[in-house]
């Protein structure tokens, strides 16, 4: 988050008048990725420029002389992740705005900078509403931002990525860049009104068996968000408190699995029903107790107890009626 | 009156009954966390269901690994082991005994003593349980308490289906011989005959 974390204070000021047009999500190129060769080259031609000082190499072999290496070291890029990004159609420029364009960068270069909500006005708005509900806003509202948890330069949109797996990682690694860091905690802890030492995320969920799988397994916001109210945003970013929290292990282990309708919602427009067992969108990472039994084997093992416990009673029955006509011969 | 013999030493009765208790547990808790439901009143929360299960398996596991031992030890394994010679007769004779005899009131054609406490067919069947099924049930459940040691992948799936699914067969077989054996724990010369003799120890022939 080096870069974004520079972007953070400025992109909650949101810019007026800057022309985001050429990359707007709207326009037919949907900017995640140019659908035609050309413009994908285009992109990535201009992005080079850019990427030619923003990088770790540029650090060890200057391309031009007199550059501030310390504060380039806090506005580096990884240009891989980058391109597999969901901005990773989109040009730098358009982002930044063109006092970046030369070296040295005009000096209010940082105050053209486009706000999420410049091109993600309809989420934004919805998303804002949300998190001024947070937990995190109780205390943080001016030092917390979109760019708080999201890096515009290498997150990737959850239904792109194949692998839930993959979106958990992300996703937790959001929250447990400041819950696992007690620097960043600390960093924002400042504007607390009393101080507050982290508090260790694998303590506070003990009631959580083998808490390790579940941090790989499932996202931290599973449980800390409610269910997303609108269709077009899968996620809902109300985080919730401790009191408010889901602690009610059925709600993922179970038949009707929540995990279906969150983490693999987009998994789960694949599922093929395999084998006989539930939720089966879920088999290749998990074995979700509860959640992905098999029916077919739950129903041998109805049918072997019934078979059974009938069998028992039929010959209990009969050393019943034995016995009673023993006796009356007996008598 | 009666002749009495002792046929259980204490060992083997403090064993059966605290087995019998943990397999209770865990089949109930087990079930429970198989059919988790929300709305179900009836089953154990999830919560708690899964921390028993965990505590009442291990202390199963160390119990087993007791029973083991403990067997070697004490001799007690041959008990278990069917005995080849006139192995078939044996069996035949006593499914004769439960399909008809036992309806008109005849003795059992075997019945315990200190040298052979199980007839054959229950060595049979006690054989493969607890030396099949048990270390099945008990390993996969080691296994699924610490999921780290399963495989990663198997048949492209997560590796801890294929041991769940295991583990859940394995359970489901000794219910059923639990079901089957609490049945025939009322076959003694009196319904209560081989409770009391569990729990005493003795066996007692009872003069008609
Ligand atoms: C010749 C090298 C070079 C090129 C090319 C370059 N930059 Fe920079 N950039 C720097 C250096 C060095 C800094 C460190 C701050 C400074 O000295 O202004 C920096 C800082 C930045 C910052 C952080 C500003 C801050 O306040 O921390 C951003 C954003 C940025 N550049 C964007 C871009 C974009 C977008 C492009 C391409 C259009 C680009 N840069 C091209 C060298 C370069
Ligand atoms: C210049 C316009 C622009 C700006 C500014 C911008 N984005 Fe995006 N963003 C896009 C485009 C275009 C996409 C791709 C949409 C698609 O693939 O449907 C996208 C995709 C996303 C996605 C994936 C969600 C989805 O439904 O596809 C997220 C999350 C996201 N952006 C977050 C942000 C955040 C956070 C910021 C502020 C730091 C931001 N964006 C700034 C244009 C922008
Ligand atoms: C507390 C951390 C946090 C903050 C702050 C935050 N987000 Fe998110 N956001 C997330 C997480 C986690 C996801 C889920 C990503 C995924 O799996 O798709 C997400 C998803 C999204 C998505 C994609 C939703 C979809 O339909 O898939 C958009 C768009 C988005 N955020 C925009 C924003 C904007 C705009 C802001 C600032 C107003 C913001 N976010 C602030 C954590 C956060
Ligand atoms: C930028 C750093 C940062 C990020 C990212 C972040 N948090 Fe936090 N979070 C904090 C800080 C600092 C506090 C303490 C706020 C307070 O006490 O008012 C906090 C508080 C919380 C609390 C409330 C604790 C309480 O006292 O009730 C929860 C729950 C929480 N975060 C969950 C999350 C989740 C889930 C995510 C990821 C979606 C996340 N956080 C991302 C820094 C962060
Ligand atoms: C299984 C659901 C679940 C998951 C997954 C989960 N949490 Fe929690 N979390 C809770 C519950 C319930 C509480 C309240 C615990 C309590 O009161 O003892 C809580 C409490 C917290 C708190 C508050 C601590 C305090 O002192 O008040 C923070 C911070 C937190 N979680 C962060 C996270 C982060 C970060 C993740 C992801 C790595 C995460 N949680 C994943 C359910 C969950
Ligand atoms: C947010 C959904 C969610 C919640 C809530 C949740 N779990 Fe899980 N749990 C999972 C997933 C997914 C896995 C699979 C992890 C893996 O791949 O190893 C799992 C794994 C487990 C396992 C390891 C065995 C297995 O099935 O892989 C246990 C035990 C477990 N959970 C117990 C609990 C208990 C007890 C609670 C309530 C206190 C709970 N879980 C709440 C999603 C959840």
């Amino acid at each position: 988050m080096r870069l974004a974390g520079s972007v953070a204070g400025v992109a909650a000021i949101s810019v007026t008048g800057v022309t985001a047009s050429a990359q707007a999500p709207d326009s037919t190129t949907r900017g995640a990725m140019p659908a035609d060769p050309a413009t994908v080259a285009m992109v990535r031609q201009w992005n080079g420029e850019c990427v030619a000082c923003h990088t770790e190499q540029a650090l060890l072999f200057p391309p031009k002389a007199g550059m501030d290496l310390d504060r380039l070291a806090d506005a580096l890029m990884d240009p891989f992740a980058f391109n597999q990004s969901q901005h990773g159609g989109m040009a730098c420029k358009t982002f930044h705005g063109k006092g970046f364009q030369d070296y040295p960068h005009d000096k209010q270069a940082g105050d053209a900078i486009l706000g999420c909500s410049e091109c993600h006005a309809k989420e934004a708005f919805r998303i804002q509403s949300q998190l001024d509900r947070s937990v995190h806003a109780r205390n943080l509202s001016d030092r917390f931002s979109c760019t708080s948890c999201h890096d515009p330069h290498v997150d990737r949109v959850a239904r792109d990525l194949a692998d839930a797996r993959q979106v958990v990682a992300q996703d937790n690694g959001k929250c447990l860049e400041c819950h696992n860091s007690d620097e960043r905690f600390a960093e924002l802890g400042v504007s607390l009104p009393e101080a507050r030492t982290r508090p260790d995320i694998d303590t506070i969920h003990e009631w959580l068996p083998n808490t390790q799988r579940h941090w790989q397994a499932v996202r931290c916001i599973e449980c800390h968000t409610p269910a997303s109210t609108h269709s077009t945003i899968a996620v809902n970013h109300q985080i919730l408190d401790a009191e408010q929290a889901e602690r009610n292990c059925t709600v993922c282990h179970s038949r009707d699995s929540s995990l279906n309708l969150r983490l693999y919602r987009w998994q789960t427009e694949r599922e093929a029903s395999e084998l006989g067992f539930l939720n089966s969108a879920i088999l290749g990472d998990s074995y979700v107790i509860g959640a992905t039994r098999n029916v077919y084997l739950d129903q041998l093992a109805y049918w072997l107890v019934g078979l059974l416990l009938a069998a028992l009673a039929l010959h209990g029955g009969l050393r019943i009626i034995g016995a009673l006509v023993r006796k009356r011969k007996g008598s | 009156m009666s002749d009495r013999v002792l046929i259980l030493p204490l060992w083997i009765r403090l064993w059966h009954w605290s087995n019998a208790v943990l397999m209770i547990v865990l089949t109930i808790t087990g079930i429970s966390l198989h059919f988790a439901d929300p709305e179900s009143t009836w089953l154990v929360p999830f919560e708690i269901s899964a921390r028993v299960h965990i505590v009442a398996g291990l202390a199963l596991a160390i119990l087993y690994g007791f029973f083991v031992i403990a067997n070697a030890w004490s001799g007690n394994w041959w008990q278990y082991v069917p005995k080849p010679q006139g192995w078939r007769d044996r069996v035949g004779k006593q499914m004769r005994f439960y399909f008809r005899g036992i309806f008109h009131g005849e003795p059992h054609p075997y019945p315990p003593t200190p040298q052979a406490n199980f007839n054959s067919l229950q060595q049979l069947v006690y054989w493969i349980v607890m030396y099949l099924f048990m270390p099945i049930l008990v390993v996969t459940g080691l296994i699924f308490t610490w999921p780290d040691l399963a495989p990663r992948r198997v048949f492209g799936m997560d590796g801890l289906v294929s041991v769940a699914v295991i583990h859940y067969l394995a359970g489901l077989v000794i219910v059923l011989f639990m079901l089957s054996h609490i049945y025939l724990a009322t076959t003694g010369e009196r319904v209560g005959s081989l409770v009391r003799m569990m729990i005493t120890g003795w066996h007692e022939h009872e003069k008609r």
